[in-house]
């Protein structure tokens, strides 16, 4: 440390060691709890958006302009296959896969109940969509294969089916005709999502298409970006070329969900007002003891002053201190934060009540904090700041000090 | 309560690496009624023995009784039990409680021996009267001068009739009115409650106020005269 | 403790005025103080509000707080797994349970058509007259009228399910389930009424009928799916769930809403050591503040504390007096910050308008409307952890201010 003045900050700062770890320690805690749960939070998150998502309704889907508000069957996108191609070629991915959606009554030997029938391009919905690969029994559709149907497990349980038995099921088509179908059971998926194991049943789109009437029609193309980052450049690009020329609306996917987004935004909320809390104790503790320091040492400045420094400079000193206090509460309370977690992340950890809880929101039952730069530095960061903006109010009570009285003060 | 007896006390700082003698064996009796100035240089080791004397703080070795306690030997409790009830003290400044007024600061110490309310009110008033304060019960320290403080401390110490009272350097920060003031207060009252005065000082004018005067340096007594 | 009681005054008096010696730290410490309460008791108000809403929400949803069902019914809810109307001893104890509220409702899956649209539902079969207990439905109607018979010929939907069907009051549709033997029965009902639910996902899946009239069309005359009890307060339902479960017939299936549901149970059971969890981090959060403010109010008065010791106060009366200077200032610090909390959640108890994140809540269960609910209970938590823990912590720097060497502190600057 060559900077006299740094020197001086450093020891000032020693000089009551008990109350600077003190201080320094709130800013420890709380730093350490900030990057937990924040590294929590942002773990969470992800796993809710992409469990969510990477199930059924992909990052972004491509719409009849009306079908968000209202998904009718006849706000349809015509040749949709033929676009969801053109869109492959075009954006030099393939994890664009075309669906059609109905509602129809199935009908199994013993039980009927209404169910979501959802016709998908075999060949590319294992790339948008994990549902695929979530088939316990049997096998996923196949390409050319028609009357065959993939359903949720708890409506094979409630229709009492098994793979290889039939389903019946009517409902109406594009051209309000009548539509029914004669399908085998080939596969069974269990997501874990009780929406979509519920009531989900998925045939090959061009046989949906026949039974019907859609004649080439579809309603979305579903588009899976890499990463959740990806979407937005994504979104930018489709609207400006496919969307203007096809009339089709990009639909990102906190419209497909968007309780999804509000749900993160309330948890968010709640997870804040905490964070705050503890900031703005953490910020009393350090105006505190940076007040204390000054008035303490009001015969020092007086001293200071009156061989010539100005209250400009005594004041830096004093930010300079809060500076040192709070890089100290920083470095430990990150490394210590980032250990906990870091740790947490490996083994995982849970609390009494956590898998019902997570279940709900699509999280395993176990959570394991994701350590990210932000993560690391975002609490961590408006503590500092905040402890900075604390020392404020002591360090411009300097500018009211007169020389002569100042050092006559005990 | 009665005399006061020092054996053979030692005790000895340590001062960064240097050790500084405080007591070297010290052999000193006191008799009830006794007013006793100490005297010598600045770190002759006067304060020291009020100290040991007054079981503030213990010795290396040696013994001091008061009467038939062992003083050395008893633990902080009790200590504190026989400096409430048997010995004033009066301290060389910042002698009384800042945020209670000179009537609380004398009462304190009754109010924590159980003496009832009306019963303290009534003898505090009585010796701030005595010590010449009146007038100023309400005053807190900040508002007495540094002579009027150094009172109500004299008041505090007398105030529940101790068998002795311990002052160090009670005059060192007042002036030679204020001084003499003071002392004619502690001879006085020497007369007439037959309390023990030890009182520490390096000042020449204290000392004519002595009826016996010790000589200490380096921890030791060099001399102790009647006079 | 004699000593302690015959000096009380002479310690308060003590206590008090240090307190307020250095005001700047002890308004700086007050105020936070008084802030980390406010949080604590606000932040615990609102998740009360948002766990009590939700759990209302969720029960009536179930609906009910005791169901007796079928074994086989909550996993496969089918007209199959239907139950005998209540007879003999059951009809007995529910009549004299002292349940607030009983009834039996159908409730099977269905398919429901316009003119123009086809869905899937869920038909429910309901006793009108005690619906305002079991799920509140009555007071939801936002056209025409709700069930008023058991007999009553109507249907109400809710009014996203009419949007998507593209009908309205007054028009016909078309309701089709299947009966014991696996045969679609189909009926047309006219729309008598339309609900707004508090969470929007509802409107669109729960379809209301008569209980006789169901009866009717799915052939299951003196059959129901669910008898629902519903009691004077969720929390306590121990007592009927015993005397109802005991005059069940065998092969019947009585359950709480915490069996069946988890995720409610859940909720229930994390509350009070979430509050826990919550009014503790605040605390430790406002601690190194309390401990900091007591070693230095300690600090600038060594030599005032070797002064008192030297005048023979015991050092067990040094370390009350500390103690009781941070016990005023912890309950001054609590009367502000809970007359804060007081002051900020009533205004708030008539409902705080969230539907700006209504589908995110819908998801969790809450509705958008969020009314805290400041509990006695709460507060007394809170008030208790500040004032123990605050103790606790403060009784190191005291003990240590006791155990200063009087000659020492005499002798510092």
């Amino acid at each position: 440390m060559k900077n006299v003045t740094l020197r001086m900050a450093w020891r000032n700062l020693w000089r009551h060691g008990k109350r600077t770890w003190l201080t320094v320690g709130a800013m420890i805690f709380s730093n350490t709890l900030l990057v937990f749960s924040i590294s929590l939070q942002f773990g969470s998150y992800d796993m809710m958006i992409n469990n969510s998502l990477q199930a059924f309704s992909g990052h972004i889907q491509l719409q009849h302009p009306r079908y968000l508000k209202q998904p009718k069957m006849r706000y349809a996108v015509p040749a949709i296959n033929a676009r969801a191609q053109g869109l492959r070629e075009q954006l030099g991915m393939s994890a664009i896969s075309a669906r059609a959606t109905g509602f129809a009554l199935a009908s199994s030997e013993e039980r009927s109940y209404g169910l979501q029938i959802i016709g998908v391009d075999a060949n590319h919905e294992p790339l948008v969509s994990t549902l695929p690969g979530l088939v316990k029994r049997g096998r996923y559709l196949q390409a050319e294969a028609v009357e065959e149907i993939v359903i949720g497990s708890v409506l094979a349980r409630n229709l009492k089916v098994e793979i290889g038995d039939e389903l019946t099921f009517i409902g109406s088509g594009f051209d309000d005709s009548f539509a029914a179908g004669v399908v085998r059971v080939v596969g069974i998926f269990e997501s874990g999502i009780s929406d979509l194991d519920r009531s989900m049943a998925q045939v090959n789109l061009g046989y949906f298409q026949d039974v019907f009437a859609m004649q080439g029609q579809g309603h979305s193309i579903v588009i899976r970006a890499r990463h959740i980052e990806d979407v937005d450049p994504l979104m930018s690009s489709l609207s400006i070329t496919t969307a203007n020329l096809d009339n089709l609306a990009v639909r990102h996917w906190d419209e497909l969900q968007p309780g999804l987004r509000q749900a993160i935004q309330a948890d968010m909320t709640s997870a804040w007002f905490m964070y705050i809390v503890l900031i703005v104790l953490v910020a009393f503790s350090v105006l505190n003891t940076q007040l204390m320091s000054v008035l303490e040492r009001t015969r020092e400045f007086g001293t200071m002053m009156a061989l010539g420094l100005k209250p400009a400079r005594l004041a830096r000193l004093i930010m300079l201190e809060t500076g040192l206090m709070t890089g100290l509460g920083l470095i430990i309370g990150i490394g210590i934060g980032a250990l906990l977690t870091g740790y947490l992340s490996v083994v995982g950890f849970s609390y009494p009540g956590m898998a019902e809880m997570a279940d709900k929101f699509n999280l395993p039952d176990h959570m394991y904090p994701t350590i990210s730069t932000l993560s690391l530095i975002l609490g961590p960061g408006i503590v500092a700041l905040g402890s900075l903006l604390a020392a404020i109010y002591p360090a411009l009570r300097l500018n009211r000090l007169r020389p002569i009285e100042a050092m006559r003060a005990v | 309560m009665s005399a006061i007896h020092c054996h053979q006390l030692c005790k000895t700082f340590k001062q960064g690496d240097e050790i500084i003698t405080g007591l070297d064996h010290v052999d000193l009796t006191i008799e009830t009624g006794e007013f006793v100035c100490l005297s010598g240089p600045s770190g002759s080791g006067k304060t020291t023995l009020l100290n040991a004397i007054g079981g503030l703080d213990t010795p290396d070795s040696g013994e001091i009784h008061m009467g038939d306690i062992r003083i050395d030997q008893l633990e902080r409790g009790a200590l504190a039990d026989m400096r409430l009830r048997h010995i004033g003290f009066v301290f060389q400044a910042y002698n009384l409680i800042p945020v209670l007024s000179a009537q609380e600061n004398v009462e304190f110490v009754m109010q924590v021996q159980g003496v009832s309310a009306q019963e303290r009110a009534r003898k505090a008033r009585e010796i701030l009267q005595e010590v010449g304060l009146e007038g100023m019960e309400d005053r807190r320290p900040a508002q007495l001068s540094g002579g009027q403080q150094q009172r109500v401390a004299v008041a505090r110490a007398i105030v529940s009739h101790p068998d002795l009272v311990l002052a160090d350097e009670p005059t060192a920060n007042l002036d030679s009115v204020a001084s003499a003031h003071l002392m004619g207060l502690f001879a006085s009252l020497n007369e007439h409650h037959r309390i023990t005065f030890v009182i520490s000082t390096h000042d020449k004018r204290v000392m004519g106020y002595a009826r016996r005067l010790i000589g200490m340096r380096d921890g030791k007594i060099i001399s102790d005269e009647t006079q | 403790m004699a000593v302690f009681r015959l000096n009380f005054n002479t310690l308060l008096t003590l206590s008090w005025r240090n307190l307020w010696r250095n005001y700047r730290r002890t308004g700086i410490m007050l105020g936070a103080i008084a802030i980390g309460v406010w949080a604590m008791i606000f932040m615990t108000a609102l998740m009360r509000g948002m766990v009590d809403d939700m759990l209302n929400q969720g029960i009536r949803n179930l609906p009910g707080h005791i169901q007796i069902q079928h074994p086989d019914f909550l996993d496969d809810p089918n007209v199959v797994n239907s139950i005998a109307e209540p007879s003999g001893e059951l009809l007995l104890v529910l009549k004299q349970s002292g349940t607030k509220r009983w009834a039996t409702r159908i409730k099977v899956a269905a398919v429901i058509a316009s003119e123009r649209e086809t869905r899937g539902i869920n038909l429910l079969g309901i006793e009108p007259d005690a619906e305002a207990d079991i799920s509140g439905l009555p007071a939801l109607i936002s056209e025409g009228r709700f069930l008023e018979t058991n007999q009553d010929k109507g249907i109400v939907i809710g009014a996203k399910l009419a949007e998507r069907l593209e009908t309205r009051l007054g028009k016909r549709v078309v309701v089709m389930s299947q009966d014991p033997d696996n045969n679609l029965s189909e009926r047309g009902f006219r729309i008598v009424g339309i609900y707004r639910a508090k969470m929007p996902g509802l409107e669109e899946f729960n379809v209301y009928t008569a209980r006789d009239t169901l009866q009717q069309l799915l052939h299951i005359e003196g059959r129901v799916s669910q008898i629902i009890l519903v009691d004077e307060d969720y929390r306590e339902i121990e007592p009927l769930y015993e005397k109802i479960s005991q005059a069940t017939p065998p092969g019947l299936d009585t359950r709480t809403w915490y069996q069946i549901d988890s995720y409610l149970a859940a909720m229930f059971n994390m509350m009070d050591g979430f509050v826990l969890v919550w009014v503790v981090i605040i605390f430790l959060a406002l601690s190194f503040g309390l401990v900091n403010t007591l070693v230095m109010a300690i600090f600038e008065r060594i030599r005032e504390i070797g002064l008192i010791q030297a005048l023979g106060m015991r050092p067990a009366l040094i370390v009350y007096q500390i103690l009781l200077e941070s016990l005023l200032l912890l309950l001054i610090g609590l009367a502000i910050g809970n007359s804060l909390a007081v002051a900020t959640v009533k205004p708030l108890e008539s409902g705080l308008d969230i539907s700006i994140v209504a589908e995110g809540m819908a998801m969790m269960g809450v509705s958008s409307m969020l009314y805290p609910n400041l509990t006695l209970y709460d507060m007394v938590l809170a008030n208790s952890v500040v004032i123990i823990l605050g103790i606790l912590t403060s009784i190191l720097p005291a003990w240590r201010a006791a155990s200063l060497d009087p000659v020492r502190a005499l002798n510092t600057n």
